[in-house]
């Protein structure tokens, strides 16, 4: 059951699909750009991932005389600082970010700089700051997780005053996000696997969180099973480009829900957990996800939307064959199959011990940063510091 | 033209009842830091001087606290135009206002519905709404604040009513102290 009352905005140009980056020079033609400033980091670069991108535009008629490759994995203002000035300096006309979440994010601050004038990007964060629509933007993913493509928001530090800061407006989002199998055909196992997590539990976070809507519903319910069939033929063979490509889809419809609908407290405890014992946020989700769907069922919140996801994640007949009041508890129970499966083909923690990398002692701090995050504001259980200690236990 | 006025009525009605409960809300708040020691400990992070805003879009109304050096909120009004706190909840119409502080809808669910804006350290507006929660919880009968928050805290009905009185009686004398305040003003200016 949804709210009496939602909001939905997604109005990025989804291309997707074989030779989508050789229609880049066509989107560009239509933003008016003739010379656009590509941003990436050196992995995506040492990954060979740049040369199909640029040969594209040129042999479309655009020339990518400058390609900045120096984002690093957490982005900083100094770093959007540095590419707001080289696209001022070279009076370029346009951005493509060709990365993750990290790159993707950067090239947003970039965008808000290039655009508003100035240098100081704290003047912006915040909600609803930015009142006109920024540069031309196009985004290409190199991940099939963050969903970072079709989201009005970005993270940037501020380490000289050691703080995030965050933005948050529609006029962020790209004017096209596109999605071509080729950009994630090198995504190690690992990494696949994680982000592909990450856009799980978005597009479930989206369906049982107190923002669900209509139509994130759709895209969420659609993500899920798009996730549920493909990553697992992905892991078999890394090279299918049609399982690829759903994933990358995935990705993005998971994206649209969740940023038109929030997430609650799976993302609560991985930021804290990310920020206290450094885990990747893929890794994140993984592990916390069955665990916090439990707590969330025991509480009475979320039976019928997750009994209901149990259709596009384990298939008709499954579905079919659960009587109605054990859905819930079944699709937990998919989930947690999956997430073995994930750990046997790469070892994808699920557990806070299997990640070797969280001290016992370190649970009370990550409950206490997990409680200050924004997402559990969404979640529909009210968790207090007790419950998610005991969450954690669980998750040890 | 008679539903544009019915309208108009209805806008200015429910504009009357937000800004009596924003003053309500704000003194209770008040009072809850001087009376709870839970909600105390969910401000306890903020810093002494942190000054923490609600008001309604465009120009209110709307309350202030600040948070004074015995690490409790102190009531200051409805925020004088170009003020700033460093935390401001911005409601997009007396509309939404009125639901939330009739409790026909929850602060978190108006949050999810984005009725309302966050100008600030969002840390801090989990907090906030945190000690709403603890508010309504305590002042509210069961039944209503099971509609205003999602999970209403589990005191003991003594307890309740104990907690209930003290926050009601610190917005009453903070209503006195106000009126004396503001009479003593005018005699002085007559």
């Amino acid at each position: 059951m949804s709210n009496g009352f939602y909001e939905f905005f997604c109005p990025v140009k989804v291309v997707a699909g074989d030779a989508a980056l050789e229609h880049i020079p066509f989107e560009l033609g239509n933003l008016g750009s003739k010379k656009p400033l590509l941003v990436t980091d050196k992995g995506v670069r040492g990954a060979g991932l740049i040369e199909p991108v640029v040969a594209a535009c040129e042999a479309g008629g655009v020339e990518v005389p400058l390609i900045f490759d120096d984002v690093p994995p957490d982005s900083s203002v100094e770093v959007v600082r540095e590419i707001a000035q080289l696209y001022l300096n070279e009076q370029c006309d346009a951005l493509i970010a060709v990365g993750g979440g990290s790159v993707i994010d950067t090239c947003k601050g970039a965008n808000i700089l290039v655009s508003e004038g100035g240098l100081d990007l704290s003047r912006f964060s915040g909600a609803g700051i930015l009142k006109k629509p920024l540069k031309p933007f196009l985004v290409v993913p190199t991940t099939s997780g963050t969903g970072s493509e079709v989201t009005a928001v970005a993270v940037i530090a501020d380490r000289a005053k050691g703080v995030k800061l965050p933005f948050s407006s529609g006029y962020l989002l790209p004017n096209a996000a596109i999605l071509d199998p080729r950009m994630t055909l090198t995504l190690p196992p690992h990494i696949t696997a994680a982000t592909a997590m990450d856009a799980m539990t978005h597009a479930i976070e989206a369906y049982t969180c107190l923002a669900r809507n209509p139509l994130s519903e759709a895209y969420a319910a659609a993500a899920v099973k798009k996730i549920a069939v493909n990553l697992p033929k992905v892991l078999e063979d890394g090279s299918d480009r049609q399982a690829r490509l759903e994933l990358a889809q995935a990705s993005t419809m998971a994206g649209i829900a969740f940023s038109n609908s929030m997430v609650g407290l799976v993302h609560a405890l991985g930021h804290a957990l990310g920020a206290v014992c450094h885990i990747p946020h893929g890794v994140c989700m993984n592990l916390f996800l069955p665990y916090v769907l439990e707590y969330n069922l025991e509480k009475g919140t979320i039976r019928e939307a997750l009994g209901e996801l149990l259709l596009p994640l384990a298939g008709a007949e499954v579905y079919a064959a659960t009587p109605a009041d054990s859905r819930a508890e079944k699709t937990v129970e998919v989930i947690r199959t999956l997430r073995d499966e994930l750990y046997t083909a790469c070892k994808l923690p699920r557990t806070l011990r299997e990640t070797g990398k969280v001290e016992k002692a370190q649970l009370t701090r990550i409950a206490d940063v997990a409680l200050d995050d924004g997402s559990i504001i969404f979640n529909p259980a009210e968790a207090s510091l007790e419950e998610v200690q005991a969450l954690l236990e669980r998750a040890w | 033209m008679i539903k544009k006025q019915q309208y108009a009525v209805q806008y200015a009605a429910k504009r009357a009842y937000v800004t009596t409960m924003m003053e309500v809300v704000g003194r209770a708040l008040a009072a809850l830091t001087r009376e709870d020691p839970v909600a105390r400990e969910t401000i306890e992070r903020l810093p002494e001087g942190f000054r923490f805003a609600m008001t309604v879009m465009p120009d209110g109304p709307g309350l202030m606290l600040r948070k004074n050096a015995q690490g409790v909120f102190v009531y200051e009004g409805a925020p004088r135009p170009g003020q700033k706190a460093e935390l401001t909840i911005l409601i997009k119409h007396i509309e939404h206002a009125f639901r939330m502080l009739t409790f026909q809808e929850s602060t978190a669910q108006a949050f999810a519905n984005d009725r309302m804006l966050v100008d600030g350290e969002i840390g801090y507006a989990v907090r906030l709404v945190r000690a709403l929660n603890r508010l309504e919880s305590i002042i509210l009968p069961k039944l209503i604040a099971e509609r205003a928050v999602k999970e209403v805290d589990d005191l003991p009905l003594t307890e309740k009513i104990q907690a209930a009185t003290r926050v009601y009686g610190g917005v009453l004398k903070s209503l006195v102290d106000t009126g004396i305040k503001e009479l003593s003003r005018q005699v002085r200016a007559a």
